[in-house]
């Protein structure tokens, strides 16, 4: 698992952690969610190693993250960004092909990776297309499916990887694909840690919850315990109704519109 | 998909044998091509003969002077400086992540040229002239030197806490440039009117000055230069994707920046002491790759090494012929074809290039 332990991170004089404890196991989704600056981005960054000047200690499957080589830690975590802006023409099996720079497989070996994460990721069709041609929501499925390629291996350790609100500008169903595919991967014995911003999508697919807020974790556990009225009207400070679906018992939020003008009086002072 | 992953590698290939070929043929035209012609029949004859082969062949005195002494060492360097100049501005195109990148936008062209002509007109006083040897090995070092602090000073103007702000650091690259120019227009006002005549050509390129003396220490180090920045294909690939991804990749961007950086200030700047500075070889030649082809490095670099070169022999060889026996500035001709190229690429691509300020 990637343990994370009493992280504190400030930048240029501002706290931007506090004593944050995060786990993530492997087989397991894992989300955080949080209101913006709550430092969830920060604390993915300690968790990639994109930060590495912070107090606390972050290890992954018992080995501290900084004694792993950039080479070595690119085969056992992987990141998805919100969006990435490419400049130059790559079609989009050589997207999917730089997850795997670094592993020293032969060729049959490659090939058959980048075919089973491109076939799982519904992209195969797409291998010569040039990816700026392709939609927000299908570009994020090529950026999955490098993500998925650089920690697929056939060797079984536990690997993670983690997802910068991947879903932000994409429409329902889109959203809808990748978070199954992503949840699809745990499956492989990869522990998953998502910020995702809509409540509603960490019900239907987180296994465990962080909440965070101000740099600390206000609230952890199991999805189904934790996500109810009062720890979510806590953390973002705004009114809120939980109900559960009639069918599957899946929570979902609705804001509380009774409250909704006194939350702009709020805003507007 | 299979199937195209083969043809990906197979076309790659394909299209570096056909530069390849593309470039022997043409350096061997313009061997033979000049104010003396050369029969290509002779030029062979000419090799086989030196290489003792071909005892019986009588050469002719004046081909074999014109091979030896003028023309070779002179397509030897056009060859080194056009690749040097193209790959440094596919691999800066790559790490920049942006197609409008060339060596002279960063600062490398100029810091070097000042430096050059600083020694020239202060090496006057130690009694260095252009022909010395001493001076052939002095002036890579000193353009080297130049090219390397001024592109520093620019990384560092677009540095913004260990990444790199474009918008800034081509402003940057503006500012360093206006304030070489000024300190060589400066260094310029006590040179004598030899020296003037000699800046002249130095801004416009001048391939004509080769002699196997000046290649003597240039030559390793541009071929040095030329190596390590090919070893840059497969992490340039994932900096195409950016520079926090390309750390989740496993790369070392600070790392890969810095070595990339040292090499194209390298390359450039040893070619600027070769020839002066030659304009729009390294940004045309790896953007018609990207055009023409594809933008994947493990083809933009190895083509721009075979395109630089093949593009500057043509060029060259239109300097030399065009309006014999006088020679046009190697630099007038590349700008002259180079630049209505380049506006006519970047209309036709303007939808696609943005400057971005990740």
């Amino acid at each position: 698992m990637i343990a994370a332990k009493n992280i504190s991170l400030s930048i240029h004089g501002k706290k931007l952690l506090r004593d944050v404890t995060v786990d993530v196991l492997p087989g397991f989704f894992t989300a955080i969610a949080g209101p913006n600056g709550a430092g969830k981005t920060s604390l993915l960054k300690v968790l990639s190693h994109e930060h590495n000047r912070y107090q606390g200690h972050v290890s992954i499957n018992g080995t501290g993250i900084s004694k792993i080589s950039i080479a070595e830690l690119s085969k056992l975590r992987a990141v998805l960004p919100q969006n990435s802006n490419l400049q130059f023409a790559f079609s989009v099996l050589q997207i999917v092909e730089m997850g795997r720079h670094h592993h020293k497989s032969n060729q049959r070996e490659q090939r058959a990776v980048l075919d089973e994460v491109m076939q799982l990721t519904g992209i195969a069709a797409w291998a010569q297309r040039d990816y700026l041609t392709l939609s927000g929501g299908e570009q994020q499925r090529v950026q999955l499916a490098r993500v998925l390629a650089q920690v697929w291996q056939i060797k079984d350790h536990a690997r993670y990887i983690l997802l910068d609100e991947p879903t932000s500008s994409l429409d329902i169903a889109q959203q809808q694909v990748i978070f199954n595919l992503v949840k699809h991967a745990c499956h492989r014995n990869i522990g998953v840690l998502a910020i995702v911003h809509d409540l509603n999508q960490v019900a239907q697919f987180a296994d465990h919850l962080y909440f965070l807020k101000e740099g600390s974790v206000v609230a952890q556990g199991n999805t189904k315990e934790i996500f109810t009225k009062p720890i979510i009207e806590e953390t973002f400070c705004c009114r809120v109704n939980v109900y559960h679906d009639p069918c599957t018992d899946c929570p979902y939020i609705v804001p509380d519109k009774t409250t909704l003008s006194s939350s702009l009086k709020t805003i507007s002072v | 998909m299979a199937g195209y992953a083969l043809m990906l590698k197979h076309r790659t290939r394909a299209i570096l044998w056909v530069l390849g070929a593309m470039l022997l043929i043409v350096f061997l035209v313009s061997l033979s091509i000049g104010q003396v012609t050369i029969p290509v029949i002779d030029l062979l004859s000419l090799f086989l003969n030196k290489l003792g082969l071909f005892s019986t062949y009588q050469p002719d005195a004046v081909h074999e002077v014109v091979l030896w002494s003028i023309r070779l060492p002179r397509l030897v360097m056009t060859v080194l400086i056009g690749a040097a100049l193209a790959l440094s501005g596919g691999a800066l195109q790559g790490l920049f992540r942006n197609p409008l990148v060339e060596p002279g936008l960063i600062g490398v062209s100029s810091g070097a040229s000042l430096a050059v002509v600083v020694l020239i007109v202060f090496g006057a006083s130690f009694s260095l002239t252009r022909e010395s040897i001493s001076m052939s090995l002095l002036t890579p070092f000193f353009a080297f030197s130049g090219g390397l602090l001024a592109t520093w000073g620019v990384m560092k103007i677009g540095d913004r806490v260990g990444r790199t702000n474009m918008a800034v650091l081509i402003l940057g690259g503006v500012a360093i440039n206006a304030l070489a120019g000024a300190l060589m227009g400066l260094v310029i006002f006590y040179a004598d009117e030899n020296q003037l005549r000699m800046f002249t050509f130095w801004t416009l390129g001048d391939l004509g000055g080769a002699t196997w003396w000046s290649l003597l220490l240039a030559a390793p180090l541009l071929v040095l230069a030329i190596i390590a920045l090919l070893s840059f294909q497969v992490p340039l690939n994932a900096i195409a994707l950016g520079e926090a991804e390309a750390f989740h990749m496993g790369v070392h961007v600070e790392r890969v920046k810095r070595s990339i950086i040292f090499f194209t200030a390298l390359a450039v700047g040893v070619s600027v002491s070769l020839s002066g500075t030659i304009g729009f070889v390294g940004l045309v030649v790896p953007h018609l790759i990207r055009v023409l082809f594809q933008s994947d490095n493990r083809l933009v670099l190895p083509a721009s090494l075979l395109g630089g070169p093949l593009l500057l022999l043509l060029a060259d060889l239109a300097a030399r012929t065009l309006v014999a026996p006088s020679e046009l500035p190697i630099g007038v001709v590349t700008a002259l074809v180079g630049a209505p190229f380049f506006i006519f690429l970047l209309v036709k691509t303007r939808n696609k290039t943005e400057l971005t300020s990740p």
